[in-house]
């Protein structure tokens, strides 16, 4: 084992890291807005090897009542990772990170929503992370916001979210797992609302300069946009897509006159009788 | 109808200074959309129109309910919000009994948006059906041109609540729900009115 530490491991070699990205690039990122039917508003992210599923109930009344607040809405969002989704069976029970994360992404959550215009009323998002692999909260926040979005819930903004952090002396954006279990990592989950670049989330464990934070922040900030984009494209793209199917609803239009001509031709049969 | 402009949750509407319409707001002196929908913008205000929502109470609204409970003074009704509504009894003559389909206006909503309702009309008998409430406005359309097109096409009597619910009776009322899904699933794209006039009278047609 001793020997397995002593080795050291480059993390960023002419430009590029382990998995051939460069300092400043995200891994794939993919979103899929409304796939859950009995929800309000639903979205599926994949994210380098996370996958995650959100989805969003309400607003609805707070129960139990004690909850309730008159003067605004509460957001209640639950994280919760599967017991497939790491290496390790996970154990169902929420854990003290879970509810950790839960806390810190219904606070990030309710600076955006203009919880004020629903008193008494609880909007909850439910995020299931089906697969992770570091930076399962960046992924969470960004879901859940384009949840809300697809809910037709009143936001200030979306909220983006990133890691951000150092591997191997270099500041790198979204770390994966191998990144994240360097030697001196520092790992900064950051989320903003991108057009005011209001932080709404910022944890960090690690060591790090003063200089080192700024570029860090700055690059965490970059990272953001990028994902807002993404999160913006999917939401057009739904509504986008259901201009054109045109031709894929004639069929079905067709069917039920078919059953239709039937009916009304056994109706005049009775009235003839 | 020009195309609309899509925008999502802080997207700029515009930088003039315009009337606020609907799911807008201000942020230094620049207008913001609020929601995931289509911009509305004429002369002087400026509005997005949702894709999605629940309903809460306005004043002015006419909504279908459902009476749910009765207590000493008031009825409770059900108008498909998150939060309770009431009609005092002093506005009905008769005594109405849990389940009863009333049509009522909203005149106050308090700060917790609790409606109370005033002008009930009780109706007897036909159905009620429902439809996204932030899709209410395409069902009855320019001063009511889409409604009048469906109680002609299908011959239901029907009474659309601001509330998504909508009652209606006699006619073809499975029509009327196959066209009202029509407006559902194309709500947000132009010439909705003639697509809806072609789909009944090709039904009609067929028959």
């Amino acid at each position: 084992m001793a020997s397995k530490k002593d080795e050291k491991i480059e993390y960023v070699k002419n430009g590029k890291r382990l998995d051939g990205r460069k300092v400043d690039e995200l891994r794939p990122l993919k979103i899929e807005v409304g796939v859950l039917d009995n929800a309000d508003g639903s979205a599926y992210l994949e994210w380098g090897q996370n996958k995650v599923i959100a989805g969003v109930f309400g607003p609805k009344e707070a129960l139990p009542k004690h909850t309730q607040d008159p003067y605004k809405a509460r957001v209640k969002f639950i994280y919760r990772m599967a017991c497939f989704s790491v290496p390790d069976r996970k154990n169902p029970r929420p854990a003290r990170r879970e509810i950790e994360i839960s806390k810190v992404c219904s606070e990030a959550l309710e600076r955006a929503v203009f919880i004020e215009r629903f008193p008494n009323s609880s909007i909850d998002v439910f995020v299931e992370i089906l697969d992770s692999n570091a930076g399962s909260r960046a992924a969470a926040l960004t879901a859940a916001s384009v949840a809300l979005a697809d809910a037709g819930i009143p936001m200030r903004d979306l909220v983006a979210s990133t890691g951000v952090g150092k591997a191997g002396g270099e500041i790198i954006l979204d770390l994966n797992k191998a990144e994240e279990d360097a030697p001196d990592a520092v790992d900064i989950p950051i989320a903003i609302m991108p057009r005011t670049e209001e932080i709404v989330l910022l944890q960090m464990d690690g060591l790090m300069t003063k200089a080192e934070w700024k570029k860090a922040k700055e690059l965490g900030i970059k990272g953001c946009k990028q994902v807002y984009e993404v999160q913006r494209e999917a939401l057009r793209k739904k509504y986008e897509a259901a201009e054109k199917p045109e031709a894929k609803k004639n069929p079905e239009a067709e069917k039920p006159k078919a059953e239709e001509k039937k009916t009304a031709a056994k109706k005049s049969e009775k009235v003839s009788k | 109808m020009s195309e609309k402009k899509i925008v999502v949750p802080g997207d700029l509407v515009t930088e003039q200074r315009t009337r606020l319409g609907s799911h807008v707001f201000t942020e230094n002196g620049k207008v913001y959309s609020d929601a995931l929908g289509l911009v509305y913008e004429d002369r002087d205000s400026a509005a997005v129109v949702p894709l999605r929502g629940k309903y809460i109470p306005r004043r002015g609204d006419l909504v279908v309910g459902i009476v749910e409970s009765e207590k000493f003074s008031v009825y409770g009704v059900a108008i498909n919000s998150i939060y309770a509504s009431y009609v005092s009894k002093q506005e009905v003559r008769d005594r109405l009994k849990r389940g009863t389909v009333i049509s009522a206006k909203v005149f106050d909503v308090n700060e917790i948006n609790e409606a109370k309702m005033e002008d009930l009309r009780v109706f007897y008998g036909g159905e009620i059906l429902s439809v996204t409430p932030v899709k209410i406005p395409r069902v009855i359309g320019k001063s009511g041109s889409m409604l009048a097109q469906l109680k002609d096409g299908t011959g239901c009597n029907i009474l659309v609540g601001r509330n998504g619910w909508i009652w209606a009776k006699g006619g073809d009322i499975n029509l009327l729900k196959e066209a009202l899904d029509l407006i559902e699933r194309e709500a947000h794209l132009s010439n909705l009115t003639n697509k809806v006039g072609d789909f009944l009278k090709e039904k009609k047609v067929n028959k």
